[in-house]
């Protein structure tokens, strides 16, 4: 089984979704795994294997009940300042890259490829989560963790859209729109995250999406005032959950969430069908256009 | 009538002036306004497109030009003066002059266009967009007025003529240089209320609760419509040009039908539409393409440009997605402004909702965040200082606090109930005397001893309830009112320095306490003092908003904060006004620079 949770925005939500659908399929026993593909972040966690990730993959790694480990984020830029990154490819250095410096391609996708291989044949369900958004019409080419990982695996997936701002519809119809073609039917379904009030008021809309589209709603996530570790930054929640509570702290918060996922009607037959969907995908087609 | 004679008359032998720079009251419409006929010689020129036939309370009409800024045209002026001249009219009352009118107005007026800029998401940028293209066209002599149908806002401010309009109208207005915002300009403002019901506020007045439901049932397709055209087509009389606001995004097709903030005010207006997106979240382009493909096909086709807002770093990297955009979407895009730090009034209260601080300056300056807090804005001055402003939620937020600001509440009573059951409220008492506390409006209600609500106005039932203590002072929620005025005045304390600010909330006080100020509104002229100060204890109150803008006030307040055993040092400080004009004409250039005006020329009809 496996699934990829895109975003509309950077900060459209993917990594709690992430987290939300990990503590889900590790409550029905499903085994899940996180990954990230590639991720930039400026904070990073040390792995018990001498590596190093994302937060958010440290995070989703706590709620499947999993030690973080370096396969769950074989890519990962750090901005070291002066516009220059370091490249971390399996949790080592690779290079510095930026200021004219291209990042080895290859090597990054050989990362990929491997420590998800990895990952599956360990676990019941990669859970894998994209990075800003995957509609990025200047970035598109050079893509790793969104387009790029749906092109080199065939994985499904889900579009999570903020609502908080507004313009949720049509971040998801963008979206959509602007996905290449080639990948575009592996996009099954969406997520409104963040909503306040009655979910009913939005109903004429989300089957409009659906006609238009094809993809299905999973659900609509209500506003909670949690507080998430976020992903690119911790700034905003720093010095508010600290030390050995980080990790108790954000499995009660995402067991709230969980809980009011489960009561506002989120669809999570549909969400296990989708990542079944998946693994049939990949015995079924070929879409390897990258090797 | 007699004196108004010989005041016109006098005009006439002087001629054209141009803006009378020497005059007290210069401008009292807009920055550049011709000044030669201060009395109009055709009044009362009876034309309903320029002022307006108003009855008297005794039943007696009179003409009122209070809202004509045609007289005040250059060329207009010009053109009377010259005419006046070549026909040999010395004497107001000459009946030539309606023959020079009607010549002038055939000439010079001309119904306004209008534009409107919508945004795919709040705080795309729609705001700072408008204000940039008011200074833009202000700069080229255009006479410009904002405006927003429907304003979501808790950020109101009082105009001159004791209504209530959006803080960003008001800064827009600045920026076309009107001296005089007013409600048409905002004629719709919902304050949200509680977690569902909103206040709805027409053209100024409190009109009714609403919840979500009932707005769009029976507010929108009723009055509302009809609010909207008829403020639009007041500004177009007036204006040369009227640019809209929209609010939130314009895609929500889930409402689509019974939105009157975005393309159905374009359709009011017949507006063409410029579509705002900021790039800094991510997703730009999808944001921009769905917005755009999801607007229906007869409201699409007003959408004539795309602008790309807040792009950081390089530009050029960004504008690579720009071909395959606007093949797949077909409407050019228009600008891509790079990211730029603005001293600004905050949006909207969304911007601050989330952040724990504001600022980088060495002394900490408490804010409580109630859940209802208003007026955000008040705050905005004091990000200019050395100041970190940290928004407390928790007594522990106050450790360290070298002054607290208790700010503006929507429900006084109810925030201060969240302040007791969340124990800031003990936190400030405890700080008594050690630190600056300022309160505004609500917050100052709430320094007070007793809080009565004998009707449940505030709180849904009627109770009485201890205050903070620090002031002898009771306040009583009466009526369902609320005073909106908007005031100058002088401090009582410290230099004596002058100050501006706003009035607006519900209940009244009695206090027992030696007033902060002594004010003069600005509607009728009634000298009063306002608030309650102890300068041994460092306690301050005051109901007026906007009182950290000019710097008296401010330096004041701050001068009494010692940190790390030093006294502030305010001696730098500036009126927010002074760095508003600033930023403004920064803001104007920045887009000037990256927009391409040819193209909203053209969307407003004019060929450049
Ligand atoms: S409305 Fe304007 S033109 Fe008419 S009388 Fe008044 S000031 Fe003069």
């Amino acid at each position: 089984m496996r699934i990829l949770v895109l975003g509309t925005s950077s900060d459209a939500g993917k990594t709690v979704i992430g987290a939300m659908i990990c503590r889900h399929m590790a409550r029905r026993g499903l085994d899940p795994v996180p990954f990230k593909a590639f991720n930039l972040s400026l904070n990073s966690y040390a792995t018990k294997d001498g590596g190093e990730i994302g937060m958010g993959q440290t995070f989703q790694a706590w709620a499947c009940g999993l030690e973080p480990e370096t396969d769950m984020n074989p890519v990962l830029y750090k901005p070291s300042g002066g516009g220059r990154m370091q490249m971390i490819v399996g949790g080592r250095p690779l290079m510095d890259i930026g200021n004219g410096v291209e990042p080895d391609r290859e090597a990054a996708v050989r990362g990929i490829r491997e420590a998800y291989g990895r990952l599956s044949s360990a676990h019941g369900c990669v859970v894998c989560e994209g990075s800003g958004s995957p509609a990025e019409l200047n970035l598109m080419s050079s893509d790793l963790a969104n387009t790029g990982l749906m092109r080199l695996l065939g994985v499904p997936a889900v579009l999570v859209a903020d609502i908080e701002r507004g313009g949720a519809f049509a971040a998801i119809y963008g979206t959509w729109r602007i996905i290449p073609e080639d990948v575009r039917p592996l996009l099954k379904g969406f997520v409104i995250n963040r909503f306040r009030g009655d979910a009913s008021i939005l109903g004429d809309g989300i089957r409009r999406i659906e006609e238009l589209t094809g993809m299905r709603c999973l659900g609509v996530i209500p506003y909670l005032p949690l507080r998430f570790p976020e992903e690119d930054s911790l700034s905003r929640s720093e010095g508010r959950l600290q030390g050995e509570d980080v990790r108790q702290a954000f499995l009660s918060n995402l067991d709230e969430l969980l809980d009011a996922a489960e009561a506002g009607g989120f669809d999570f037959r549909l969400l296990e069908d989708i990542t079944d969907e998946g693994q049939s995908r990949r015995t079924t087609t070929r879409l390897t256009t990258d090797e | 009538m007699d004196c108004i004679k010989k005041k016109v008359n006098e005009e006439l032998q002087r001629g054209w002036i141009g803006s009378d720079l020497a005059c007290n009251y210069h401008p009292c419409h807009f920055t550049g306004q011709d000044c030669t006929f201060c009395y109009c010689p055709f009044y009362p020129c009876h034309d309903t497109d320029l002022g307006e036939m108003l009855v008297g309370r005794r039943g007696n009409e009179v003409w009122s030009c209070s809202d004509c800024l045609f007289i005040h045209r250059t060329e207009v002026c010009q053109f009377i003066i010259s005419e006046v001249g070549r026909l040999g009219v010395t004497e107001a009352g000459d009946p030539r002059f309606m023959d020079i009118f009607a010549e002038a107005k055939k000439r010079f007026w001309h119904e306004g266009s209008a534009l409107m800029v919508v945004g795919a998401t709040s705080d795309a940028g729609k705001s700072i967009t408008v204000a940039a293209l008011c200074r833009i066209l202000h700069r080229r002599g255009y006479i410009v007025a904002p405006f927003k149908s429907q304003n979501m806002s808790l950020n109101a401010k009082a105009t001159r003529m004791g209504t209530e309009i959006a803080m960003a109208q008001t800064v827009q207005a600045k920026a076309a240089g009107l001296k005089t915002p007013d409600s048409h300009m905002n004629p719709i403002l919902l304050k949200p209320k509680g977690d569902t019901v909103s206040q709805v506020v027409v053209c100024g007045k409190p009109y009714a609760d609403y919840d979500v439901e009932s707005y769009y049932g029976e507010f929108v397709p009723g009055p509302g419509r009809s609010i909207v055209r008829e403020n639009i087509a007041f500004l177009k009389r007036h204006y040369d040009f009227v640019l809209m606001e929209g609010a939130g995004s314009p895609a929500e097709i889930n409402i689509y039908d019974v939105d009157i903030a975005n393309m159905g005010a374009a359709r009011e207006a017949d507006a063409d539409v410029i579509l705002v997106v900021n790039v800094e979240w991510g997703g730009a382009f999808a944001y921009a393409l769905g917005t755009i493909e999801l607007i229906p096909e007869e409201d699409r086709r007003r959408i004539k440009g795309v602008v790309f807002n807040n792009v950081r770093g390089d530009t050029e990297r960004f504008r690579t997605g720009i071909p395959e955009f606007e093949r797949l979407c077909g409407v050019p895009v228009i600008g891509v402004i790079p990211h730029g730090d603005f001293v600004l009034p905050s949006e909207d209260s969304e911007a601050l909702r989330s952040v724990a601080t504001m600022g980088h300056g060495r002394c900490r300056i408490a804010a409580v965040r109630y859940p209802r807090i208003a007026n955000f804005t008040d705050l905005d001055p004091l990000f200019l200082e050395d100041v970190t402003v940290v928004f407390a939620e928790r007594p522990e937020d106050l450790d360290g606090a070298d002054a607290i600001v208790l700010p503006g509440t929507k429900n006084t009573v109810q925030d201060l109930l969240w302040m007791e059951s969340a124990g800031i409220a003990d936190k400030v008492r405890s700080l008594r005397g050690k630190v600056p506390i300022v309160g505004i409006c609500g917050g100052y209600q709430m320094m007070g001893r007793e809080l009565r609500d004998p009707e449940g106005i505030e709180g849904g039932v009627s109770r009485t309830l201890p205050g903070l203590g620090l002031f002898d002072m009771t306040t009583t929620f009466g009526d369902y009112s609320k005073r909106v005025v908007n005031s100058e005045g002088r401090m009582l304390v410290g230099d004596g320095g002058d100050i501006t600010g706003y009035e607006l909330h519900m209940g009244m006080s009695e206090v027992r306490e030696e007033p902060l100020f002594e004010i003069t509104n600005n509607f009728d002229r009634d000298r009063v003092t306002d608030g309650a100060v102890r300068e041994n204890e460092m306690l301050y109150g005051t109901y007026l908003h906007g009182i950290f803008d000019r710097k008296p006030f401010r330096t004041h307040f701050l001068s009494r904060i010692t940190h790390g055993g030093e006294r502030y040092d305010a001696s730098d400080s500036r009126d927010y006004d002074d760095i508003l004009e600033e930023n403004l004409e920064r803001l104007a250039d920045v887009f000037e620079s990256n927009l391409d005006m040819d193209a909203v020329m053209r969307m407003l009809g004019v060929g450049e």
